[in-house]
This record gives structure tokens, sequence and C-alpha cells, in this order.
């Protein structure tokens, strides 16, 4: 087991490198001059061209692309992602601060679409064929195709604005928490639900299922002992990828909702160009992402031992 | 939280005067904690404006300390940290005698040299700062006359400087040289109203009442402190949130709401609409002659009487907008009216200028080139317009001009990108605008001088005569002098049609009904709390 977790974090390491390869690139490959940009105030007046030039100097702008790499990766390596262009904070401080309401987001819609998602798919899939299945689908499919930017919207106008019993917009309490994981959990629940049921299809025509039922166990016991535990694996793997998308939702989501959290600070850092924010936060998403996966390959290879031995 | 009813007397609201007075503060209900949602897109970088660029961090140091003068609502300078001033004649020379009773929030003196620190700050290389400085210009020396009376010298003219002095923050030497400018801005102390409390980015600000302040502002209407506990800034991402955080009760005041979402306040019995104007430029859009085909005078003339901007107004903005006819907008205090009515909507004259300058008709809907000096016969007349916001305008503009044969390709544009393009000097037609009440703005837009990185000379067109009267406009100490040769400027810009006006867009501003004591400053980006109260 030891040597199948070794293996599996050494393989991540040229994926971090080739993360932080594009996101460097594709931040540089932009127009436009983040020096200029933080000098073109909103008031007028020139900008001397030695004030620019002494900019772009501190920025370390003037340097060939590969130094500017080379500071970022060695950096990044160190925990040091540098300084904010916009910010002059240190970035890693920054994203810190908000990771934790962006986790928290993450995590609470997660827990919302496994709390819709796997109730959904595992009725559908005992009414398999019936209206129970189809209404079932039908809002997965729903929920699925809905884009979580429209979502949010309706969630705060009809929960906070005409209900009035959630806050719109805000982080830091459990009343504005609810509403944009929702809005997140919603959207992965259909995805969710479609992957139990078919899971649990699967599972539930299989001869021990059909060895059950003939040695007379309850149909209860039957399927949460039997039928549930076995069409849970490949949802598990699903939770991590899961993650992935909902730390990519939050981007929307908190842009929506107000939060103060990592996703927003990404939108505005491309929007001012802060290449040293967009570098840190996208990689520090990468390395929680891929460790997420990790844990999930890790969990995996416990509950079924065939994969850690390579069979 | 339950909905009001909505009307259409919106017209009437909108004529609301730039000082709203809701009503005088009542002792009884003197506490509060008031709180005001915001677009999430203003929020500074740095909350020290000796730092930091943007207009919203003069407003929010406003709360936290108080500059030498103020624009009153009016429009007019009027005292705050300074009783009174005098200007040279040769505007080289600006000197302030300064209140003697006034201490920092952390109980240090305000004084002179308070006053000399904060501007030699300003100016330091180590505290970069990102527009004031600039502002500010070739100062050559602060002097301290005498402990409550400060001069600056300046070697040649700066006429700009009580706008200088009117936006510059003054904060506490002691605890300024205590920290990093970079670090400072988490530890604002001045001699303003509210002390600073706590900054979450992309969530708040929050600010709380300063018990020893004595009301040194003369905005304010009472003696010692402000009535409010404390002052919430919420930070709103999605607009149409924004416009209604007022409406469900999650905050007392909306400041600058979309247009769209004004409907549900008009006839409110739970909210007030408020509207101001912003001096400026207006949603100006600046034409490279540089390049065809708006090198030719013909099409640029022909582009601005193809458009209606009234029309515009009304279809997009049930009319809510504001003119803006020339490149000072309607309301600044040194606009040319002959603006207004130099270009009609005249689609058959622009049809006729596009023919002689070679834009022929073929019938295709899109005219062609024929015989147009360094353009290939049968290219279609394309241009771009490329905005950072507002593009439904540009989008408009392009049904009415197609009615003349022009293809206006909209493109919206983010910051950097605009930046890249006009440096390039590839674009078109640019969003270009800035918001003053003082007509330098021309200067900076029309002045060949300023044909520079971060410079905002963009059109690429020279003529002494208006560079002249530019140079009157930057450096002449008389205001009428300089207003009159704004004016001269604005025509020869309209009369080459250089730029395309389209509308202004005024602030609007959602007020609970609860809010006390609220003053609008006289620029549609600035408010007054020193006598807001809530009323539960």
């Amino acid at each position: 087991m030891g040597s199948y977790i070794l293996g599996r974090i050494i393989q991540l390491i040229p994926v971090l490198f080739l993360i932080s390869v594009i996101v460097f690139g594709i931040m540089h490959l932009l127009p436009g001059d983040p020096a200029l940009l933080m000098l073109a105030g909103a008031e007028g007046g020139a900008i001397p061209p030695e004030r620019l030039a002494q900019l772009r100097e501190q920025m370390g702008l003037n340097d060939p692309l590969l130094v500017q790499f080379w500071h970022f990766i060695s950096g990044a390596v160190v925990g040091d992602l540098g300084e904010s262009l916009r910010f002059r904070e240190p970035v890693l401080a920054m994203i810190l601060d908000r990771l934790g309401s962006t986790v928290e987001l993450a995590v609470a819609g997660l827990f919302c679409s496994l709390l819709i998602g796997v109730p959904l798919g595992i009725l559908a899939s005992v009414r398999q064929g019936g209206w129970i299945d189809t209404i079932c689908m039908t809002l997965s499919y729903l929920g699925a195709s809905l884009p979580v930017y429209w979502l949010g919207l309706i969630l705060v106008f009809f929960f906070a604005f005409n209900l009035g019993w959630f806050p719109s917009s805000g982080g830091g309490s459990i009343e504005q928490l609810i509403l944009p994981a929702l809005s997140l959990g919603l959207i992965n629940a259909g995805l969710i639900a479609r992957l139990v049921r078919s899971s649990m299809v699967e599972v539930l025509g299989e001869d021990y299922m059909r060895t059950g039922r003939a040695k007379g166990l309850p149909p209860r016991l039957l399927l949460w002992r039997h039928g549930i535990k076995n069409a849970m694996i490949p949802v598990v793997t699903m939770v991590g990828l899961q993650f992935g998308n909902m730390l990519a939702g939050t981007v929307v989501t908190e842009t929506v909702f107000s939060r103060p959290g990592v996703g927003r600070l990404i939108v505005n850092a491309i929007i001012a160009k802060d290449y040293p924010l967009v570098q840190g936060a996208v990689l520090l998403l990468a390395v929680i992402y891929v460790s997420v996966n990790l844990l999930v390959d890790i969990l995996y290879a416990f509950l079924d031992p065939r994969i850690r031995y390579g069979r | 939280m339950h909905r009001l009813t909505r009307g259409l007397r919106l017209s009437s609201l909108l004529l609301a005067t730039s000082v709203l007075a809701l009503g005088a503060a009542s002792s009884a209900n003197a506490a509060g904690d008031l709180i005001i949602a915001v677009q999430a897109s203003i929020e500074p970088a740095n909350l020290d404006y000796q730092v930091d660029p943007y207009t919203t961090t003069i407003l929010f140091d406003s709360f936290v300390t108080d500059p030498l003068v103020i624009v009153a609502p009016d429009g007019t300078y009027q005292p705050a940290l300074a009783t009174e001033w005098e200007i040279a004649p040769d505007a080289k020379t600006f000197t302030f005698k300064l209140r003697d009773d006034v201490i920092f929030q952390d109980g240090t003196p305000f004084n002179a040299e308070a006053v000399k620190y904060n501007f030699e700050r300003i100016l330091a290389p180590e505290t970069a700062s990102t527009q004031l400085a600039g502002n500010i210009g070739p100062l050559k020396e602060v002097q301290v006359v005498d402990e409550f009376t400060v001069r600056f010298v300046y070697d040649e003219p700066w006429v700009n400087f009580m706008d200088v002095a009117r936006k510059a923050p003054l904060w506490s030497p002691t605890a300024a040289a205590a920290s990093t400018p970079q670090e400072f801005d988490k530890l604002l102390v001045g001699t303003g109203p509210f002390k600073f409390s706590e900054w979450v980015p992309n969530d708040h600000i929050t600010f709380v009442k300063w018990d020893e302040y004595g009301g040194w502002n003369s905005v304010q209407e009472h003696e010692g402190p402000a009535l409010l506990d404390s002052v919430t800034i919420r930070f709103i991402g999605e607009p149409a949130v924004l416009g209604t955080v007022v409406d469900a009760g999650e905050a007392h005041i909306g400041f600058q709401i979309p247009a769209l979402s004004t409907d549900m306040y008009v006839d409110s019995d739970r909210a007030s609409l408020l509207s101001k104007g912003q001096a400026g430029t207006g949603l100006s859009m600046v034409m490279n002659v540089r390049k065809p085909p708006l090198d030719n005078k013909n099409v640029r003339q022909a582009l601005l009487y193809g458009r209606d901007m009234a029309q515009i107004n009304d279809l997009l903005y049930d009319g809510l907008y504001e003119p803006s006819d020339g490149p000072l907008n309607n309301i600044h205090r040194c606009f040319w009216p002959g603006a207004t009515d130099m270009y009609p909507n005249d689609p058959a004259k622009a049809a006729q200028l596009l023919d002689e300058a070679g834009w022929k008709d073929d019938g295709s809907g899109i005219r062609k080139a024929s015989g147009v000096a360094g353009v290939e016969d049968g290219t279609p007349l394309v241009v771009r317009w490329q905005t950072l916001h507002h593009q439904e305008i540009g989008e408009a503009l392009q049904a009415q001009l197609r009615g003349i044969g022009m293809d206006l390709q909209v493109q919206v544009i983010p910051g950097p990108v605009q930046l890249q393009e006009v440096q390039e000097r590839t674009f078109d037609i640019m969003y270009e605008r800035l918001r003053s009440t003082d007509p330098k703005i021309l200067d900076d837009i029309w002045n060949p001088a300023y044909d520079r990185p971060g410079g905002w000379y963009w059109s690429g067109y020279v003529n002494d005569e208006l560079t002249a009267l530019l140079k009157e406009v930057a450096s002449n100490p008389d205001d009428a002098t300089r207003c009159e040769a704004a004016k001269s400027a604005q025509e020869i810009i309209m009369e080459e049609a250089l730029m395309v006006p389209t509308l202004s867009d005024p602030s609007f501003i959602a007020v609970d009904n609860s809010v006390k004591g609220f003053k609008l400053g006289a620029e549609g980006t600035f408010f007054f709390l020193h006598d807001v109260t809530i009323e539960e």
C-alpha cells in the first residue's frame, strides 16, 4: 500500500509542473502590460515613461520569460508565490485568507449534491422504469443542465428576496452558506443521481443479489447491505472529480453570492492581470484538486484491493 | 421581505436635488449601524488614496479623515481642515490656514508639519502612489509658514491644486511612519468622523464612530462626533442583487445600482431613489484618426449624423440616462452648448458625406471603398467599436449606422486589451471616459503632449490651435478664462468629429426611508455621512 501511495505522489509532480507551465504561459500570452494597468488610474494624467520603466523593473517584468518562470516555480516549491501586483501583499497569505471560505463552500456543495443525488439515484433504480424513475431522472437532467450562474440568481431572488429566509450575499455564517451550497449542489446532484442509478441498476442485476433474494433476505437488508454498498464504489471516484467541479464552480458562485473566496479573487486578478495572484491561486487550487483525487485513489485502493495490486 | 408597490413616476424622483436632507437628526434615534451596498468592482486594492488610484478610495478615506477642503454638495470648495486659503494670481503658490483644534484619532496634533509630512509621503517613491503623486505634479516644496499655516509652491502654474487639496487624505504622521505604505491601509488613522475597523477583502469594510471627532468639516450640520455607531460597506458581486438589496431590507443604501433596477424604487414606500449625474466626458468614445476609414473627416462626421442618441436612451434606459453631446458632458460646468445641435440625426447628410469620401453604396447594405486613399477598392466600410462596458449602446448604434451603410462591429474588451490597443494604435473607436468637474480632463485627452504610455491622448489628432487652447485650460489661473478656452476647444473637437459623444450614466442610489440626513456630493461618486441617522 505504501509503495502504491508513493507511486501516486510521484506521478503528481509532472502534473503540477505542467499546470504551472500552462498557467504561467497563458497569463503571459494575454495582451496588456500589468505595470501600465497599475499606473493608469481612473482620473487622467499621463504617466511619465520613467515611472513606467521603474515599475516594470520593480515588478520583474523586464526579465526574460524563463527567468520570470524560474522565479515563480522556485518560489512556489518553498511556499513563496510572490507578491500581488495590485494588492502588494504576499500571494500565499491572500489565498490562505480566503481558502477557508472556498473549501467550506465546496465541501458544503458536495454534501448537498450527495444528499440530493444519492437518494434520488437509489430511488430511481429501485423503481426502474416507473414514474418515480422518470421524475427522478428528469430532475437530474434538469439539474445537470442548468447554468450555476442562473440557478444562483433564481435562488437569491426566491429564497432571499421574496421569502427572506436567507441572506442574499456575504460569507461567514451558516445562513450565508446555504444558498451558494445549494446552487452548487443542485447542479452536481443531477450527475451523481444518474451515476448512482446506473451503478445500482447494474448491481441489482448481479447474481449475488438474485441469490440473496432467493435465500429470502428482506429486500431492505439486501438493498442496504449488498446493493448500495457495492454500487457506491464508482460514486467514491466521482466524488473526487466532483470536488474539482465544486472548486471550479466557486468562481461563479462566489461572484453571484458575493462570497469572499479564492474563486472571486481569481476573477478579479484575471481582470487586473495580476500575474502572481492568478498563478498562485490556480496552482494552489490545482494542488488541492490533485490531492483530493489522490486521497480518493487511496480510498478506492483501500476499498478494492485489486487496484493497489494492479489487477 | 415583502415586495413593495412599484410605479412609473420615476422622472419626478430623478429630479431630486444633489442634497437630500431627508430629515433632521433626532437625538432620540441618534445611533445606528449603517449598511451600504456597493458594486464589488469598485472595491479598492489599497484603502489609502495616497497609494491607490480609484475614486472609491477617496470616498472611503473621507469617512476616516478630512481633507484640507471639501467640494460641498453645491459644487463649491468649502473649509474642512483648512479654514481659509489663498491662491496666488499666477497659480504657483497655494497657502492654507489650518484649524488649530484638530487632533488625529491617535491623539497626535494636526498642524502644518503633519500636512507637509503627508504630501512628502505621497511623493516619496516608496509610497508608489499610482495617481495622487501625478495629480500633485511638479511641486517644488511644501513650506511650514507657522504651526497652522502651510504653503505649496510650484515653479509653474498648477491650477489643479485645489482638486488635489480636496482629494488628498491626511493621515497621522506618527501612525503612517510606524508602518509601510502597503500595511498602513489596514491601520488608517485620520481626523475623520469614523475610525477604520475592519476590511475583509471581497466582502466588507467596517468603520466605527470616533467619539472625539469635533465636526471639523463644514458639511456637518451638528456639533461633535457623527451620529451613526458604525458604517459597513458591503461589496456585491452581482449587479442584479445590488439593485435589490435595499428593497429586500439587506442594506440601507444601494450605491450606484443598475439603471434596470430603479423601477422597484419608484413610488416605493420603503425607499427613495436618488440620481446624480457625473460631470466629466460622459460615456465617450474617441476616434483614431491615424488610419482609414476614420482618418477622413467626412466619415467621422457621417458617423455622428447617423446616430440618434435620444432614441437609444429611450430604447435602452427608458430615457433615464442623461444626454452627453460633447467632449465634456452636458452637466459639466464648462460644457459647450453648441455641441447639442451640431450633429442632428440626418441619415441623408451622412450618406452624402460618405459618398464624397469614396465609400459607395453598391446595394449590398454596407458601403464599399471606391478610390479611398490607402484602402483597396471594394473594401467594406467596417468600424470597430471597442468598449469596456455599456456594449448595448454600441449594439443599438450598430443598428442605426447600418442605415447609412456602415458596419459597426462592437467588441467588449477588458482593460488590459484596451491599453494594448491604444498603445499599438490599432483601434478605430475606443471607450475613453474621465470624470471630473475640472476641464483639465480635456487637456489630458486631446493634448498630444500626453501621447505616451499611460497618457490619455489616444486620437492622434494634432492641431496647434487646439493645443494652445488646451494649454490655457491647463494653466490659466482664471477659472472663467479656462472654461471659455475649454468651450472653444470643444468646438474644434466637435467640428473635426474626433469623438462620439453618447450618453452620461448617472449614479442611481436607493436609500431606505429609515436613513435620515444622507447628503449626496456634487458628483455622483461621492456622499457625506456626517449627519446621517437611522430611524427604525
